[in-house]
């Protein structure tokens, strides 16, 4: 299937009555995939990498994100939840995050996992990849779906780069997928293995894997919609404290910064980047070699890390603070890491080369795609250069891009029309 | 005068018959490169690339073309009295000139050299100057053309092709 014939699904959804086409949305876009048209905004499909900017931006709560309801856990014999880190830092300190994790249990679920489980794993894993692949440098994580996204989008001569690694919560479920096979005598397709997520990027990720080889997740459910329910549970349990074990040393995945910190050793140099225009910025030095020095670049889309995800409810610096006290108060837990790493020499954790979502040409023939640039360059010294957005597209080079394309005409230009209605006066 | 030359084989026959005519570009880009302004240095080269993005061009190309350009732009601010920096579009090649105000090269052939740098502090602590800058210009260009005067200027040419 080519770039365009593949249908993209996306985590987002525009309820156009809400919409006023104020265009808060089509600013903070990173990959132009926003427009208002006849007053309501509209999203690009193959554009859109998920990022969740515009849900955070929208004033109007115009644009919903879209997460799993809870009720499709029933159509499995067993059912799993694997916890973000993030999680860790939504409750308030009176609640100890044994107890959250023991009513979400209650929710309906027959197990539920952490990502922190999988953390020491990961950095062994990732340094293991820096290591085996010297002639590519710098390796970009894979972990945050929106970063790989952007990255087919926005950079594909990056792609190479990439982590051909799964992302630790889909780690962790090739793993409970086969022990629970094995310990239940289930099949397959008994198995629910269920994401509670931060972001919309990580709904998309579970609905549409980038290079998955293999069967991940039935569903992801969002961090604020359990919060809510985890909340009501809490009540129907009294305040009773639970002994349920909790990995807290391992939450330091949510957090921006501190992946790198781990990964970074005597003969490796990793560095840091969070927030869509850092990251941006970054690739883009990047793709001139400038950081070439570097092994191993984080990229996490969400400002501060995953805790930053749209769909937490907590603001992401109280809850970073949160998930900090947790990690410095806790016991480390030996965890048996014997069958993952079997499941990595096997190669169960590969993820197949992504493909570039070119979407950026103006057209597919280069000499049609020059006339088209020649034209562009023509209508850009016409328009105002004031990037108001009040024709609906991002900037004036964005509009002209849009005009050569046949997606908008000049008299969308308000600041023209202006200026013609004061020229006949 | 001094001249530095390096073309690609497969592409000699038709680099010199381009340089001898220099057809009229479709596309054509100026930009200015300040002394010493690290700030500034690369948006050129930014600009470049975004073009060819919209062209549609190969991502491995275009990276070629990304890290050629990008090392003779911040050569010139680290290096020269200031200068400038035009990009000719084509359907085929990018051709790119960096002209300088100064002071020129004393010797090409050992600025060739990888790990050479007549670098001062200041663009050390930039984190530029580790004497690379010409070497993978040469290694990521199709032609690489040097044409520089000790107390004169320099012109450095570049031509990419797509295929």
């Amino acid at each position: 299937m080519t770039v365009s014939e593949k249908k993209y699904y996306h985590a987002l959804q525009i309820v156009s009555d809400n919409c006023t086409g104020c265009t808060a949305c089509v600013r903070v876009c990173p990959t132009e995939a926003i427009r208002v048209r006849n007053g309501k905004a509209h999203i690009d499909a193959n554009r859109c990498v998920d990022c969740g900017n515009c849900v955070t931006i929208c004033p109007f709560h115009a644009i919903l994100p879209k997460s799993d309801p809870l009720e499709i856990i029933q159509n499995y014999k067993y059912k799993v939840a694997v916890l973000s880190s993030s999680f860790a830092g939504q409750f308030t300190e009176d609640i100890p995050y044994a107890t959250a994790k023991q009513a979400l249990l209650e929710l309906g679920f027959d197990e539920v996992a952490e990502e922190a489980m999988v953390t020491d794993f990961m950095i062994g894993l990732i340094r293991d990849y820096i290591r085996q692949h010297k002639e590519i440098r710098p390796i970009l994580s894979s972990n945050c779906p929106a970063a790989v996204r952007l990255i087919q989008v926005k950079y594909p001569s990056l792609l190479p780069n990439l982590m051909h690694q799964e992302a630790p919560m889909s780690i962790l479920t090739r793993y409970i997928r086969e022990k629970i096979q094995a310990e239940q005598n289930l099949p397959d397709t008994d198995i629910g293995i269920f994401l509670i997520v931060p972001c919309v990027a990580h709904v998309t990720a579970v609905h549409q894997p980038e290079g998955a080889y293999k069967h991940l997740q039935d569903g992801a459910f969002s961090v604020g919609m359990i919060y809510g329910k985890i909340r009501e549970r809490l009540r129907k349990m009294n305040g009773e404290q639970q002994q349920m074990e909790t990995y807290e040393k391992g939450l330091t995945w949510a957090l921006a910064g501190v992946e790198a910190e781990m990964v970074d050793c005597e003969d490796i140099r990793a560095l840091s980047v969070n927030g869509t225009d850092n990251v941006l910025e970054i690739l883009s030095k990047v793709e001139d070699h400038y950081l070439d020095q570097y092994d191993y670049i984080v990229l996490r889309s969400c400002t501060n890390g995953c805790v930053g995800g749209c769909l937490n409810v907590e603001n992401p610096f109280v809850a970073t603070s949160r998930i900090k006290k947790m990690i410095k108060s806790a016991e480390p837990k030996e965890i048996d890491t014997t069958k993952l790493k079997e499941l990595y020499k096997e190669g169960e954790f590969a993820v197949a080369p992504l493909e570039p979502r070119s979407i950026m040409e103006l057209d597919k023939d280069i000499k049609q795609a020059i006339q088209k640039m020649k034209k562009l360059n023509e209508i850009l010294v016409m328009l105002p250069g004031l990037n108001c957005c009040a024709c609906g597209s991002p900037s004036c080079y964005a509009l002209a891009e849009d005009i050569v394309c046949d997606k908008a005409s000049i008299d969308d230009c308000v600041v023209l029309l202006k200026r013609h209605q004061k020229e006949e006066d | 005068m001094a001249e530095y030359w390096n073309i690609e084989p497969q592409f000699e026959a038709a680099a010199q018959a381009f340089l001898a005519n220099k057809p009229d570009a479709e596309v054509t880009l100026q930009s200015e490169i300040e002394v010493k302004d690290f700030v500034n240095a690369g948006k050129g080269s930014a600009e470049v690339k975004n073009i060819l993005k919209r062209l549609g061009i190969d991502p491995a190309v275009l990276r070629r073309i990304a890290v050629a350009s990008y090392e003779a732009e911040i050569n010139v601010a680290a290096h020269s009295n200031g200068g400038r920096m035009f990009s000719y579009v084509y359907d085929d090649l990018v051709y790119i000139r960096f002209e300088d105000n100064g002071p020129g090269i004393s010797n090409i052939a050992q600025a060739m050299v990888p790990g050479w740098s007549t670098a001062d502090d200041l663009v050390r602590e930039m984190g530029f100057g580790a004497g690379l800058g010409l070497p993978n210009i040469q290694k990521n260009a199709d032609l690489l053309h040097i044409d520089s005067e000790a107390g004169g200027t320099t012109t450095l040419e570049i031509i990419v092709y797509y295929a």
